[in-house]
């Protein structure tokens, strides 16, 4: 207790449930000034749990919370912002169609006079937030409108709002999940340039690399209880992740040699317009053969998203030729596709895979209820779908609270995505799309929906993986094409390409005037 | 007849921008307004009211026009409150508030009328008598050939109305009060997160809009009968709306769309009059600004955006 001193928060024995959860068990630890200190859990684990008693968003049902010493109370967002203290959500707080300035100073608009009335001063304000986005390296032009702005930046007026309000500890919630590998660089850079101007940093996060670059300390939880809290110089990843999963976890996959068959997918000088009529595809060709992993890397935009919308039907051809098992499908619906063998994971999984405010059974069936036996004479066979449903929850090991009548809205990001691995799958198509399969998703999960990929491969299907992230890429494919500004730079075998060489062709070097 | 079409465009045309600008005020804090009409109504019903009981008790000379539009707007506004409270506190839907609202408008000044008339006046009627509203012209500019027509023989609310308009368009863009009711319609958790309680702005705006509305409604009422009936209910509530949204939720377009409006039911009117065609006929001329509405709509909903959060019900909880 000598120590207490240094801490500028301090979480005493703080308990927290929820009904038939304990997202917070006696949890006590602390945070030191000037550090940025990393929570590391699985998706529920209670990582947010805990920052969200910190921000005021819940009341602790037991234990205490000390603030630079002092015993406070939060109770809301406001008190938490008037004590300094503030936090970037994941989803991201911003009206649309105001600019970069007016979103900042919302809520606390500065003021001048005009004939005596007041008006609020934004012009005025511009050079300020200019002046604060330069010192800590943030790159936003305060005049700019949310809607035009990617999401990267986005997130930075998050920053510039937290630092307008001059909060001096600042939460991150999983900051990174919605950013590209370059974006990821660019925002630990911001993080270590608030760190050397004093600020404290908590970092909500189960991405290993990043808090072994960024963190000095680092807590891990699971199941609501606080398993240690590490030194994050002196300790591997692989014991980390260890402790976060708590069993002994292979950061590696086992996947034996692809053993590659007659061509199932045949992409012949396809071009695509984006949804602006800008043409973003120009003439890509690739083929993938049944029992491989073809996989399609590089940086985000640059088209890879819209073939693989392509070839799924939702977005239409410009021109070339799209085939499947040698019948021509470019111009076919996204039914008759599904009907002759196209299964497909998308990004979006909320918006494209899923209907949230629907049960489980009804989501798992998505593709095949106009089916027998699901449906028989136009009737919907109720318990047709709950026996389905039940035996891939089973097989594919989907978490729910009600199992099959649960309403997908609230099932966590890794069983919403294992449902929609699992339907697919179940449809037994030639051809498999997985687009950013793991995006969003704790350790655990990544490894299930990989390994179910690879499973799929040895059963003699062609896969088409679509990532932003390198690791997986370099992990699961067998062969490897590598797009930028919408050409395929390369295609190689995936034992045949460094890391270094993907990354310069994703970046477009050693493009010789193309 | 140039002449005539502006005179009487612009008496159209300003009382049902002080209504769409009125709806603005509430669809850009995200509540939907299809009551406009039923507050029109009621605020004229108000108005119209008070110059009835004042008349009966003092000299018609001095009857004073002005305060009548006062009142019309406070009207406005308590009926407004029973919107507000309904689709706000209560969080019922909007679409369905307003419809109750203008449903229950119509139904609640046509028995409250006659029932008044008979019981206080001593006459069956469904009408109030208001009075005329004086007009006047400005000298010299009303001779200027064809962009006279703007300065003569014009109602003085027109004046008072584009005196609101200023005022309105600088609380909407250029206050703290307009900056928050904008960023509630576009996202309001985000203005929930700056710690500005999205429900009280939402009310606030909601109140506006009724108060605005009640005006333009006493305004009609002078302007095309001299007395409050139920001929108010003529759809300029929802004439307001097409020209708002005609206008993409902003004032000034909104004000080209009312303009467009007006001169186009005037020129109706006035080319029904130059064929001498007979009254079944002289409807169907009188078609032109709803005929103007269906085409608009065909060209501009493609462009046009409404606020992000139109129609959401605010709740904090859900994210």
């Amino acid at each position: 207790m000598s120590e207490q001193n240094d801490y500028i928060i301090e979480f005493r024995n703080i308990t927290k449930k929820f009904p038939g959860v304990i997202a917070n068990n006696d949890i006590s630890l602390g945070i030191r000034q000037g550090e940025i200190f990393a929570l590391l859990g699985e998706n529920g684990a209670g990582k947010s749990t805990l920052m969200s008693i910190l921000f005021g968003m819940y009341e602790p049902d037991q234990g205490e919370i000390y603030l630079r010493g002092e015993k406070v109370k939060i109770k809301s967002p406001n008190q938490a912002a008037e004590l300094s203290i503030g936090m970037v959500h994941q989803h991201f707080m911003l009206v649309e169609n105001f600019t970069i300035t007016e979103n900042i100073v919302l809520g606390l608009e500065p003021e001048k006079k005009v004939f005596g009335f007041p008006v609020v001063d934004i012009k005025g304000t511009d050079q300020k937030i200019k002046d604060l986005s330069h010192k800590y390296g943030l790159d936003v032009n305060p005049t700019d409108l949310i809607e035009d702005i990617n999401v990267s930046t986005r997130q930075r007026v998050e920053i510039l709002k937290m630092l307008y309000r001059e909060a001096e500890i600042l939460i991150f919630d999983e900051p990174t999940a919605m950013l590209t590998p370059q974006e990821i660089e660019f925002l630990l850079n911001i993080i270590k340039n608030l760190q050397a101007d004093g600020k404290t940093i908590i970092l909500i996060s189960h991405k290993l690399y990043e808090i072994k670059q960024v963190a000095d300390r680092c807590a891990i939880l699971r199941h609501g209880e606080l398993i240690d809290i590490l030194d994050v110089k002196t300790t591997s990843t692989q014991e980390m992740a260890n402790l976060m999963v708590g069993k002994q976890l292979s950061l590696s996959l086992d996947k034996s040699e692809s053993k590659p068959g007659d061509p199932v997918l045949e992409v012949e000088n396809l071009t695509l317009d984006n949804e602006l009529g800008v043409e973003i595809v120009h003439n890509v060709s690739f083929k993938i053969h049944a029992g491989e992993i073809f996989s399609l890397a590089g940086v985000s935009g640059n088209g890879q998203m819209e073939i693989a919308d392509a070839i799924a039907g939702l977005i239409n051809v410009k021109s070339g030729k799209i085939s499947l098992n040698q019948k021509e499908i470019t111009h076919a619906t996204v039914k008759e596709r599904i009907e002759s063998g196209i299964s497909y994971i998308p990004e979006d999984r909320q918006r494209f895979g899923l209907i949230l405010e629907m049960p489980l059974a009804v989501n798992l069936a998505l593709k095949s209820y106009y089916k027998e036996p699901f449906s028989q004479k136009h009737i919907l066979q109720e318990n047709v779908f709950l026996e389905y449903s039940d035996n891939l929850i089973k097989q594919f090991d989907i978490r729910s609270g009600q199992g099959s009548t649960t309403i997908v809205r609230s099932m966590s990001g890794g069983n919403q995505q294992k449902a929609i691995v699992a339907r697919e799958i179940d449809l037994d198509s030639d051809l498999l799309i997985f687009v950013q399969p793991t995006r969003g998703l704790d350790i655990g999960a990544i490894q299930a929906v990989r390994k179910r990929m690879i499973d799929e491969r040895d059963r003699g299907k062609a896969i088409l993986l679509v990532s932003l992230e390198l690791d997986e890429i370099m992990s699961c494919s067998d062969r490897i094409g590598v797009i930028y500004n919408g050409r395929i730079q390369t295609v190689a075998k995936a034992d045949q390409i460094t890391r270094e060489e993907i990354g310069e062709a994703m970046m477009g070097v050693g493009n010789h005037g193309k | 007849m140039l002449n005539n079409i502006i005179i009487d465009g612009l008496s159209f045309a300003l009382p049902l921008l002080i209504i769409a600008i009125g709806g603005i005020y509430s669809e850009r804090s995200g509540i939907t307004n299809l009551a406009l009409e039923g507050l029109l109504g009621f605020g004229a019903f108000c108005g119209g009211l008070f110059m009835a009981f004042f008349s009966s008790h003092f000299a018609a000379a001095n009857v004073p026009v002005y305060l009548s539009l006062l009142i019309a707007s406070i009207g406005g506004t308590i009926y407004a409150a029973l919107f507000a409270t309904l689709c706000i506190v209560f969080k019922a839907n909007q679409v369905i508030s307003g419809v109750v609202i203008n449903i229950l408008s119509v139904a609640l000044t046509g028995f409250l009328t006659r029932q008044i008339n008979q019981n206080f006046f001593n006459q069956p009627s469904d009408k109030f008598q208001i009075g005329v509203f004086p007009r006047t012209s400005i000298p010299v500019l009303k001779d200027i050939p064809v962009l006279g027509g703007f300065f003569n023989n014009f109602y003085l609310f027109e004046v008072i109305i584009l005196i609101l308009l200023a005022i309105t368009w600088y609380l909407l863009y250029k206050t703290r009060f307009g900056m928050h009711l904008r960023a509630c319609g576009d996202n309001p958790q985000s203005v929930d997160a700056a710690g500005i309680d999205v429900n009280k702005v939402r009310f606030k705006a909601v109140l506006i809009s009724g108060a605005l509305s009640g005006i333009g409604g006493m305004c009609f009422a002078y302007s095309i009968s001299a007395n409050f009936s139920p001929t108010i209910y003529m759809g300029a509530g929802f004439l307001a709306i097409a020209a708002l949204i005609f206008g993409n939720w902003r004032i000034m377009p909104t004000f080209v769309a009312c303009l467009i409006f007006g001169f186009a039911r005037s020129a109706g009117n006035e080319i029904g009059k130059a064929m001498q065609l007979s009254s079944s006929f002289f409807d169907l001329t009188m078609t032109l600004p709803y005929v103007l509405t269906l085409l608009l709509l065909i060209f501009f909903s493609d462009t046009n955006r409404a606020p992000r959060a139109l129609g959401e019900i605010y709740d904090k909880g859900k994210r």
